[in-house]
This record gives structure tokens, sequence and C-alpha cells, in this order.
């Protein structure tokens, strides 16, 4: 479960955030709604210990988010951020990168593994070779998705994931998190994909209080 | 062989050949008249005062003395290389005169012990003329290496996060950052090694062939310093990045903004 408990976010001067509480229990999907710059993606640094609250505390399985604690919650969420931040070079030396992290050093991250999910969320063939920077927005978007299935962990924060794909494919890409009953996904869109999706509670962040 | 003497006289006509850049300042408006005069001025008064200094430093001879002399070698090298990095003083002063301290002295001792070797370690010219060898090479790799490091990490700073939250370890998160940073500081004096004696006859080569040493001395000494001063910078720099890392990066591995200056 993670919790943000009277959380307050002050940025540069800026109330970002105040007085924010709610929960996520196990195997919920939670979509925030909320206007551009009112705090959604803080929500995701704080909790992986990113950034502090400048009052409150957020809690993770219980465990208060610390700067000692944060470095075991992260081995335990798969998070794609709005940029998809995957730096530059083959995205098979980066697929290597990740694969050699003592974290992740038991993980299946080989060729077949990663052609499977390609050919699932229908990324052509080939994608190993190409370069980064080479990937339309769509692309790296499924990529990023691709990296956070191969990490094998139950709980995802996924910010803005679908702004970039068709509409069938931000179908199948929403349905595919919906339909894990044991994951649990905190999602930042606008996107009806995720906000009509029966099996998606919806958080308003401006109010603070779920939509119904 | 006995060096010559340069007179007042003569120095004052090598000060004249500065008629070639400033003519060529005016000509073309590059503006460097002002820090010209600045730069030979403020390099003729304290070369005035080092000759000075190192003239009384070499008859004392005293290892106390030598030490401090050192020390305020070593401060000096470190407020000029923190200086031109992005990051305040104030914040890692202390890593990085530890840095350069270990690198240096542990180098130096290695050379005059058991190189040279030399029976007092202590011994003004060797200890002050070696380090301040090392600690000007040191400078100038660390400026490039911290600089480099701490600027990249800022820059990809959502990569680094990103790189962070799949489960990487600080290091691992900082380990190509930290390449990187090693080799684009060492890469002047790699290039200058390799081509030296043929493009460039060093200035202690040129210094101890004109003191009346044959060549094959001081050819030997350059190798051995060449030697020092790689060793000794890429030590530096590796040591100044792990031990800034400790104080420019929060518990949770985010690099604090608050280290650097504000422009």
């Amino acid at each position: 479960m993670i919790e943000f408990k009277n959380v307050h976010l002050q940025y540069a001067g800026k109330k970002v955030l105040q007085k924010l509480s709610f929960k996520v229990r196990e195997g919920e999907k939670v979509a925030v709604l909320g206007k551009s710059g009112s705090g959604k993606s803080s929500l995701f640094q704080m909790a992986l210990g990113f950034v502090n609250p400048t009052h409150g505390k957020i809690f993770f399985d219980g465990i208060l988010v610390n700067g000692k604690s944060s470095w075991k919650i992260r081995k335990q969420v798969a998070y794609i951020d709005q940029d998809v931040s995957l730096g530059n070079g083959k995205v098979s030396d980066i697929i290597d990168f990740i694969s050699a992290l003592k974290a992740n050093s038991h993980l299946d991250f080989s060729d077949g593994k990663v052609a499977g999910l390609s050919d699932f969320f229908e990324l052509e063939n080939g994608i190993l070779d190409k370069n980064i920077e080479e990937l339309s927005g769509g692309e790296r978007q499924r990529l990023a998705i691709i990296i956070s299935v191969l990490l094998k962990r139950n709980i995802f924060f996924l910010d803005e994931i679908t702004s970039a794909l068709d509409k069938h494919l931000k179908k199948k890409v929403a349905d595919f998190f919906v339909e894990k009953d044991d994951w649990t996904a905190i999602i930042i869109s606008h996107d009806p994909v995720w906000l009509e999706n029966q099996s998606v509670k919806v958080f308003d962040l401006e109010e603070g209080k779920w939509k119904l | 062989m006995e060096t010559l003497n340069l007179s007042v006289i003569s120095l004052s006509l090598a000060f004249l050949l500065f008629i070639v850049p400033v003519a060529l300042s005016l000509v073309f408006g590059f503006k460097l008249i002002k820090p010209l005069f600045y730069s030979s001025v403020r390099m003729s008064i304290q070369l005035v005062l080092v000759g000075i200094f190192l003239k009384y430093l070499f008859q004392w001879n005293n290892p106390f003395i030598n030490l401090v002399w050192l020390a305020i070698m070593i401060t000096v090298a470190v407020f000029t290389a923190v200086k031109a990095s992005a990051i305040k003083i104030s914040r890692i002063f202390t890593p990085v005169f530890l840095s350069f301290s270990i690198a240096t002295l542990a180098v130096i001792f290695y050379m005059i012990f058991f190189v040279i070797p030399l029976e007092t370690v202590f011994d003004a010219r060797y200890l002050v003329v070696l380090s301040g060898m090392l600690l000007g090479n040191s400078l100038r790799g660390n400026v490039v290496g911290i600089s480099t490091f701490y600027k990249n990490i800022k820059r990809d700073q959502k990569k680094y996060l990103y790189i962070l939250s799949l489960g990487a370890s600080e290091f691992e998160a900082l380990l190509p950052y930290l390449r990187e940073s090693i080799q684009l500081a060492l890469k002047p004096t790699l290039a200058s090694m390799a081509t030296m004696g043929i493009v460039a006859l060093p200035g202690m080569m040129t210094g101890v062939i004109l003191g009346g040493a044959s060549p094959v001395v001081a050819i030997k000494y350059q190798i051995m310093i060449m030697i020092a001063i790689v060793v000794s910078t890429i030590t530096s720099v590796v040591l100044t990045i792990l031990l800034t890392m400790r104080v420019c990066f929060s518990k949770s591995g985010v690099l604090k903004q608050d280290v650097f200056n504000k422009i």
C-alpha cells in the first residue's frame, strides 16, 4: 500500500501541493487527474525519494519513505517518467546496462524476451539495433513500457505513458496493465482510455478527492 | 656548463616581444591588452617573490617549513580548481584538499623514497619542485574532471533519476559519468605524453638541460615526472569525485541543487 499523509510540497516558493492525503491499496489501479503544474509528477518523485515533501509523510507498505528506505522502494517499483528519459545510444546497450545492474541481475532480459514483448506492443523487428534518437515518441513510450515489464515488479508509476500512442495502442497498453490483478498502478493521464475504464479509480489532485 | 644569466635589460627585451600580441589585439579588436598586461605583471611579481622565497627555502631546507609551503601550494591549487567548477567552495574544499594531498604526497614520497632515492625525504629542492609540477597538472585535471562530472549529471538529471528508479545503486548510476570525466580529465596529459620530445620539450627537461645537466639525465627525470603526473592526476581526480559525492548527493542519491554557485 502507498499512502500520502497530509503532504505539502512547496517548490521555488510556490505551493504545489497542500494537505494531500490518499491511499493506494495493493492491486488497485489509480488514475491521478490535475492541471499542468498541479504536482502530479511530484507524487512519483516524492514516493521514490527524489523529492522530499515540505511537510507530511509518505508510506510505502507501512515504511516511511526517506533517504535510506528509498533505495529499497525503487527496487519494487517500475517507473516511467513523462519524457521517457532513456538517454542516448543503441537500444540494446541500454537494455544491457539495465540488466547488468545488481538489482536486476536475476531477471530475464534476453533478446527473445524483448522480442516477444516488442511483438505484443507492435514494435517493429530490429528495435534492439536502433538508436534511441531514431525512435518516435510512441516507440520510446512502448520501449519504456517493455523495460518496466522486464523489471518484473508489481507496482507501476506511469506518467503519461500513452500520450504518443494511437487509439488502438492506447487501449492495448491500458488493458495490459489494468487486467493484471496483482499489479498496483498509479497512472498520471487525462486519457479516457484510463479514466473511463471501470477498473480504474480516479483521484482529482486539485480537489484532493476521489472522483465517483 | 654554466647557465648564462639573464640581465634585467635582456628580460626587458623578452617583454618587447609583447608588441606582437598587442598589435594583433589592436588590429583585430581582441581586447587582450588589459588581460595580457594584468597576467604578465602578476606572473612577474609572483615569480620574483617565489624566486626570492625559494632561494631561502632551499637555504634553510627545514622539513617543517617545506611541509607548510607544500600545504599552502595545495590550498591554492584546491581553491583554483574548485573556483573553476560550478560548485560552492565551502561545500567541497575539505574533500578536494584531502584528495590533492593524498594523491600528491603518496606519489612524491614514492618517487623520493624508491625511485631517486634521496637520503632526506623533505629536501626542498625535490619535494617542493616536484610537488609543484604534480599539483599544476592535478589542478588542470580536476578542473575538467569536477566540471564535467557535475555538469553532466545536472544536464542528465531526468535520465539519472530514471536509472536510480531502475534499482541502480548510487555507484552504478554514477559510474558512466565518472568514466567520462576521468577520460576527459586525462586527455590533455596523455596527449602531451604521446608527443613528448618530438612536439614539445617540457619545462622541467628544458630547465634541467639549461641548468647544465646532460640531456640523458634530463630525459630520465622527465620520464619519472610524467609517470608521477599521470598517476597523481588520475588518483586526485578519482578521489575528488568520490569524496565530493559524499557531500554533493543526498542520502537518497539525488544531486543537491544548493551545492552549485548561483549564476
